[in-house]
């Protein structure tokens, strides 16, 4: 009986909220821990209600792209280039108002202006304090193909940062010199973890002496353990190991509610924002003036700037042929 | 045997509700970009398809030997301890398998809390992670089986000088076999569809090759879910030809329980043993991940309070998604298995098989044919897309398997002979299910209850994609957290989620078998 009250209380809270004129819904592949606060802010400011459908960046776009013209979702927040990309390639995006764009540095949204970059994660090598000496680390990626490190260097190929790094190097260094590096990282015994997340654990713990991560991990785990014996290392600049993957937003097409969606994107690349995301996730942010928390080094020291992130959307199909052609288990 | 045609009607409705699933597979593959034959006899099909089998029957086989010697040594021997053990036991069902898996990868190994036992990884990890995460499914309805055997069945073999061991042979165990298949088919169908073990031990199998692919290359993904669906099938029908039971029942009784002697502390050790893994030790890790912030100093102990008081809603959510979705399943399940058991035809036969292939897919395959459905139903129905009950509709879908199979085992136990007495007694069929048979049937209804329900806990994919917009359930704030790797997060949370199902598995399975053997003493 107590069960049937709190369906029926459930349907007629339901009915309640259903979504009047001054709310936006959007759909984010970026967890609520990274996120959350920020959206509280933005209705606090703008009075502008917010709902938000959490999940993994891949599941969304694959029902935003389903649920087609009925897509209940005005915005979607993607945590890499590949699912808004995904979209975009598939007509589910809407253009995003220039001025949202100018917020940032060309190279950090879409050429067709489908979609904003929100904030950067960077590729670094994680590296165990104890057991790698600072004078053993490469000077580029390419260098980890090298017999000293073998069985060395944890590698996540079924993960979508992963992949996209792998995408970006193909486009910056050909598809013969990619599947050559995948090919040589396979044969020198490369352990493989399932996310970026493992990969920090196993080095922390000394599992493992190296790992390619998002630089942003190792962070957080030092947030929560601060006596972990591993610390990242950042490629030179222009070494594609470096490479700055962007957190990226879209507008959904035929969203009834551009201006909100417009709002929405200006406030996420406003100054407190930025300051929020960097602050509080650790990752860079991309709006031309803002600053990068204490600890992380300058944007523009770290890896390969220069590439089009427009390219890294596409083409997924065969990074994950070259990464299968390799000998590395997956994706 | 005269049985009302509105059963068999109701069940035929039902499963065609189960083949929507199926129906968005064979629509995607057909209509895929690519040739769906080329990707089946490609090597990256046919690898993964092999390591899906061998993981889904040796898990099969292993939860299989767990669930049964726990049910056993829990409700027929004097086993100390085992009112603690009744519930315990059942637990390691609740742990999300990502969470699981990584719990033992962070547990044992080099560097890690028990160092002398290597890092569970590769097939043998994924092996002891889904024998010790979904052994309860074999537990739970043999544990109610075990309960309800005669006393008089074991008393007469024993009577006839059987040794107590033939008796358990003889006598005890084919009296459970229906249950013991009914879970064990079900550990089969959970490894089939399980990602997050198999993906954090790094064994690539169907479901690794379906993630990997859905996003970039849908027309693999959704070909590989036609596959994994098609080998559910077989699967799921392979069983109804092995399975030929005669079972007794009658009135529970108080069971005589079998003194264990000099075996009683090699029994307390493998007891002790599986829920070490499989709770224990989970149960060890969330506990570190939670409190070694603010225990070293480095957080204010005030920290741990606000984690819990803000685990509240989610768990209220988890809490109502979960017992709303059993009653759903139970309800929805009963007539197939009682027109499969009590009357089968050439149809009827055939749908607990597309009941039991639905809950090998991932759920996340599941959710999307809803939501592909739900796109293209009219204005009406569609303003129900991402609402409660079209929720509960694709639990309801996903894990129908469960309280169908607990139900049928049940049914199989029933007596006909009672029910027909009851029939020349002047009882109307209707009276005669409610008064004789559905009392007879009620543990292993609570049981299939108990499974949906544990299950429904630890869902993510339908929770994240089709649930009211905000509506989160313990899992989702798992999944949030782990997602980024707040481990502290992912630990409080599991912590109440393992905690908030054990309180309903009690209130809600448990004490009601509890409370009725009691009454009827």
């Amino acid at each position: 009986m107590r069960t049937l009250v709190s369906i029926v209380a459930m349907l007629v809270l339901l009915v309640a909220c259903g979504s009047g004129e001054g709310t936006l819904t959007v759909y984010s592949g970026r967890s609520e821990e990274l996120i959350g606060p920020l959206l509280d802010r933005f209705t606090a400011e703008t009075g502008i209600e917010v709902e938000v459908r959490y999940g993994s960046s891949a599941d969304l776009a694959l029902v935003i792209d389903q649920e087609a013209d009925r897509s209940p979702a005005d915005v979607f927040i993607s945590q890499s280039p590949g699912a808004v990309g995904f979209l975009a390639e598939r007509d589910r995006l809407e253009p995003v108002d220039p001025s949202v764009l100018d917020m940032v540095d060309p190279q950090f949204h879409n050429t067709d202006g489908l979609w904003v970059g929100l904030s950067g994660r960077a590729r670094v090598l994680v590296y165990n304090t104890e057991l790698v000496d600072p004078a053993e680390l490469p000077s580029s990626i390419f260098d980890l193909t090298d017999a000293r490190y073998e069985g060395k260097v944890a590698l996540a190929p079924a993960n979508g940062s992963f992949q996209d790094f792998v995408t970006a190097m193909r486009e910056l260094e050909g598809d013969d010199a990619t599947l050559g590096w995948l090919e040589a990282m396979a044969d020198n015994n490369s352990p493989e973890y399932a996310n970026n997340s493992a990969i920090v654990e196993a080095v922390g713990r000394g599992e493992v002496p190296m790992g390619l991560v998002n630089h942003y991990y190792n962070f957080r785990a030092m947030a929560e353990d601060p006596s972990l014996a591993s610390q990242n290392y950042y490629f030179p600049p222009g070494d594609v190991g470096g490479l700055v993957v962007v957190t990226a937003a879209g507008v959904v097409a035929g969203t009834d509610q551009a201006d909100l969606a417009r709002q929405f994107l200006e406030y996420m690349l406003s100054e407190p924002a930025q300051t929020f995301l960097t602050e509080e996730t650790f990752e860079y942010p991309l709006a031309i003036g803002a600053q990068p928390r204490e600890g992380l080094p300058p944007l523009a020291d770290v890896g390969s700037l220069t590439y089009d992130f427009d390219r890294l959307g596409g083409g997924l199909e065969r990074t994950k042929e070259l990464i299968d052609a390799s000998g590395l288990e997956g994706p | 045997m005269r049985r009302p045609r509105l059963v068999k009607a109701v069940a035929a409705v039902v499963g065609a509700g189960f083949l929507f699933p199926l129906a968005y597979l064979v629509y995607g593959t057909l209509t895929s970009v690519k040739s769906p034959w080329d990707i089946i006899a490609g090597p990256e099909t046919l690898g993964p398809l092999g390591r899906s089998l061998t993981i889904a029957v040796t898990s099969g086989l292993g939860a299989a030997v767990v669930g049964t010697a726990l049910a056993w040594l829990v409700a027929r021997t004097d086993l100390p301890g085992r009112n603690v053990w009744r519930l315990a036991a059942a637990l390691p069902l609740v742990i999300p398998s990502f969470v699981g898996a990584a719990a033992l990868r962070a547990a044992f190994g080099p560097g890690a809390l028990i160092e002398f036992i290597p890092r569970p990884q590769g097939f043998i990890g994924a092996w002891i992670a889904l024998v010790a995460l979904s052994y309860p499914y074999v537990y739970l309805p043999a544990v109610a089986r075990f309960a309800a055997i005669p006393r008089s069945l074991e008393e007469a073999a024993r009577l006839l000088g059987d040794s107590p061991r033939r008796v358990f042979w003889r006598v005890t165990l084919p009296q459970a076999r229906g249950a013991i298949a009914a879970g064990t088919m079900l550990v089969v169908l959970y490894a089939l569809s399980d990602f997050g073990a198999v993906s954090l031990m790094r064994y690539d199998t169907l479901t690794r090759a379906i993630f990997s692919s859905r996003l970039f290359s849908p027309s693999i993904a959704i070909t590989l879910g036609l596959v994994l669906a098609v080998v559910a099938l077989l699967a799921a029908g392979s069983e109804r030809v092995l399975l030929q039971d005669s079972v007794a029942a009658g009135a529970v009784q108080p069971s005589s329980l079998l003194p264990l002697g000099r075996w009683r502390p090699w029994a307390t050790g493998a007891v002790a043993a599986v829920a070490g893994v499989s709770l224990l030790t989970p149960i060890f890790v969330f506990a570190v991940w939670w409190l070694r912030g603010p225990l070293s100093g480095r957080q204010d102990l005030s920290t741990l309070w606000e984690s819990v008081t803000e685990l509240a809603e989610p768990a209220a959510g988890s809490a109502v998604a979960g017992s709303v979705a059993a009653l759903a399943a139970v309800a929805v399940t009963l007539p197939v298995a009682y027109a499969a058991v009590r009357a089968p035809g050439p149809i009827i036969s055939r749908i607990p098989t597309v009941v039991s292939s639905v809950f090998a897919l991932p759920g996340l395959v599941v959710a999307l044919a809803l939501v592909f459905f739900a796109v293209r139903a009219p204005d009406l129905l569609f303003a129900l897309y991402q609402t409660f009950p079209l929720l509960v509709l694709a639990y309801v879908l996903h894990f129908g398997a469960q309280s169908m199979r607990a139900t049928a085992a049940a049914i199989e136990t029933v007596n006909t002979s009672i029910s027909e007495a009851a029939g020349t007694l002047g009882a109307s069929p209707w009276r005669r299910f409610m008064t004789v048979e559905l009392p007879l049937m009620r543990p292993g209804l609570l049981a299939g209850g108990g499974l949906v329900l544990l299950s429904v806990l630890k869902e993510l994919p339908a929770t994240l994609l089709l649930s009211p917009i905000g509506f989160e359930t313990l899992a989702t704030r798992i999944w949030n957290a782990a997602e980024d790797g707040f481990l502290a997060k992912v630990g409080g949370a599991s912590l109440a989620l393992i905690a908030l199902s054990g309180l309903l598995t009690w209130l809600l399975v448990l004490r009601p078998g509890a409370l009725r053997s009691q009454l009827e003493d």
